[in-house]
């Protein structure tokens, strides 16, 4: 069973976003594909836009603050990732230790996360279909999702799905467009997660325990996910803090990705 | 149940001041107090008042020192079976030849922890032991009584809470899909351990052949961590399988352990150790002398605490 990291990074000081995009993905990305070790697939998703906390706010009280990328490594087997991740080892990857040219690492947001995917109604557009696959697109909105510290982890994944289907029924337009929705879950094997804080060079982090992965055909369609945000936040299921959590428009990056696509 | 007893049993889910109910916590206040519960204090004068605090002060039954030395020391690795052969625990034949170990424990050729252990219960039946795993739950001090020396507490969430108050499921399926948030030590010095369970069909039994020959089942997966957390502690996944079977006389229940295997959402089964790591000796050990211990006493005290308590997830 697949096991994801996934790393959510800004620039580093001195870095305009262009830099940043620049180094990551042709840089950095070519470093990963020489030397890709256990990893099994590799996509870098580009912030183009995203919001923190909730319209109520009158101010920031999110953690998170300005993001460029969500990275996703995905190992086959958790050893896999380890043994990827150790930099106690003899030669430490070349990608390992890359990290500090663009991105500031200190400040990365890691979760360990085993997907779940969520059915939708519509994983193909009814506009210009062709032979298009199912579930792909231009655009994936990365939603992550603040766990109330009073709220046990498996009622905030069973409240949250509750209060997803509610908001997925009463948004026409989030039913027209999600073409995939995946629930990244935090594995608790994340609870030990020295070695890959290390490699990212991680500081007191915000911990997410969902990540909510939603591909839209693109940008152009981000208003379904705003309309099925306006209905979740409004759910009168309290398991959620708003204002801690964020979303983010991401153009999905493939760096390394053999995998057959699956629906 | 009669329809009176599911009468009543239905009064009391629906009265949310009874003690079932107030033991309610909330994730991260339960969290804050395992630090207090493990040092296993005295009964609070409510506890006191309970009707089954009396098990708390008896003397426990010790395990038979023969049954308990079997632990001593590691049995031979090729005579275990991994959690992808679990349906190798309905083949009796197979239990009960020479080619596997059923009381014991040793480390599987990928470093994982195994345990195996086998005790039979006179006058038990399935009935208590799915009585038993749906009540104890509810409150501390009624897994306390279980094994006063090393058990330290316990708590549902809001949600489970309500699974396994309600009168419409059967003890049986009651602990399906709820997690155990328990406070214990297994010979390693007091864990949080959060216990999945799941129904036999979902951890992975041939139900056709788990039908004609199991009584009942109680396991899953569970994650444990010390109490006394850093940043260095292991959080270790587990798979546990308690599975009985009516025999004449009572039921015989059968326990394996396969520390370091966590169950993914698809329902496989991972190895989730980091290479060339194998679970230590002494918390495998410990486990498994730590089984032997609270089944010995559970199996003579079950048949006592349901002939009095039994008839209800209420007292």
């Amino acid at each position: 069973m697949p096991i994801k990291l996934m790393a959510a990074s800004r620039r580093r000081p001195g870095l305009t976003r262009a830099e940043y995009f620049r180094y990551i993905e042709h840089y950095h990305g070519t470093v990963a594909r020489l030397e890709p070790f256990k990893i099994h697939k590799y996509i870098q998703n580009h912030v183009i836009d995203g919001a923190f906390g909730q319209l109520s706010d009158r101010d920031h009280k999110c953690k998170t603050q300005d993001r460029e990328c969500v990275v996703e490594l995905y190992f086959k087997r958790f050893p896999d990732m380890i043994a990827t991740l150790d930099t106690h080892g003899p030669a430490p990857s070349r990608a390992a230790m890359d990290g500090q040219y663009f991105a500031d690492e200190p400040t990365n947001i890691l979760v360990m996360a085993e997907e779940v995917e969520i059915p939708v109604l519509n994983p193909l557009p009814k506009f210009n279909p062709g032979l298009g696959e199912p579930g792909q697109g231009a655009v994936r909105v990365m939603h992550y999702i603040k766990r109330k510290p009073e709220v046990y982890l498996q009622d905030f994944h069973r409240l949250w799905r509750e209060a997803h289907d509610d908001a997925y029924e009463d948004s026409p337009y989030a039913q027209d467009n999600f073409r995939k929705i995946i629930a990244n879950k935090r594995c608790k094997i994340a609870d030990n997660d020295t070695e890959a804080r290390k490699h990212f060079r991680m500081v007191d982090h915000p911990i997410y325990d969902l990540v909510v992965e939603i591909t839209l055909d693109s940008i152009e369609q981000v208003g379904a996910f705003r309309q099925y945000l306006d209905h979740l936040q409004q759910t009168k299921l309290d398991f959620a803090n708003w204002s801690e959590s964020f979303y983010l428009y991401t153009r999905p990056v493939r760096i390394i990705d053999n995998a057959p696509v699956t629906v | 149940m009669t329809s009176i007893a599911q009468s009543a049993e239905l009064e009391h889910y629906l009265d949310k001041s009874l003690p079932e109910w107030k033991a309610q916590k909330t994730f991260d206040q339960n969290f804050a107090d395992t630090k207090l519960k493990a040092k296993r204090p005295d009964l609070t004068p409510e506890e006191k008042a309970r009707p089954f605090a009396k098990y708390y002060y008896e003397p426990i039954k010790e395990a038979d020192p023969k049954h308990y030395a079997e632990m001593d020391t590691p049995k031979d690795p090729a005579k275990a079976f991994g959690p992808e052969e679990l349906n190798r625990l309905l083949d009796t034949k197979y239990l009960e030849s020479y080619e596997t170990f059923e009381i014991g424990w040793c480390h599987l050729p990928n470093g994982t922890g195994y345990i195996a252990n086998k005790i039979f219960y006179p006058g038990v039946t399935a009935e208590m032991i799915d009585w038993w795993f749906a009540w104890h739950p509810l409150e501390d001090l009624r897994y306390r009584i279980w094994y006063p020396p090393q058990h330290a507490g316990i708590m549902l969430s809001p949600i489970d809470r309500a699974r396994i108050l309600d009168p419409k499921i059967p003890n049986a399926e009651k602990n399906w899909g709820v997690t155990h948030h328990v406070t214990e030590d297994c010979n390693c010095g007091m864990d949080n351990i959060e216990i999945a369970f799941r129904s036999p069909k979902d951890m992975g039994f041939d139900m056709e052949r788990y039908n004609k020959v199991a009584a009942t089942f109680a396991g899953g997966m569970g994650w444990q961590c010390p109490v006394d957390k850093t940043d260095f502690s292991i959080t270790a996944p587990a798979m546990m399988a308690h599975i009985f079977y009516n025999q004449p006389g009572g039921l015989l229940h059968r326990t394996r352990f396969w520390m370091g295997y966590r169950i993914c959402p698809d329902n496989t089964f991972e190895c989730s150790l980091p290479p060339g790591v194998k679970v230590p000796v002494e918390a495998v050990q410990g486990l498994a002398r730590h089984n032997v211990k609270e089944f010995t006493r559970f199996g003579e005290f079950l048949p006592r605490i349901y002939k009095e308590l039994g008839h209800s997830m209420f007292c």
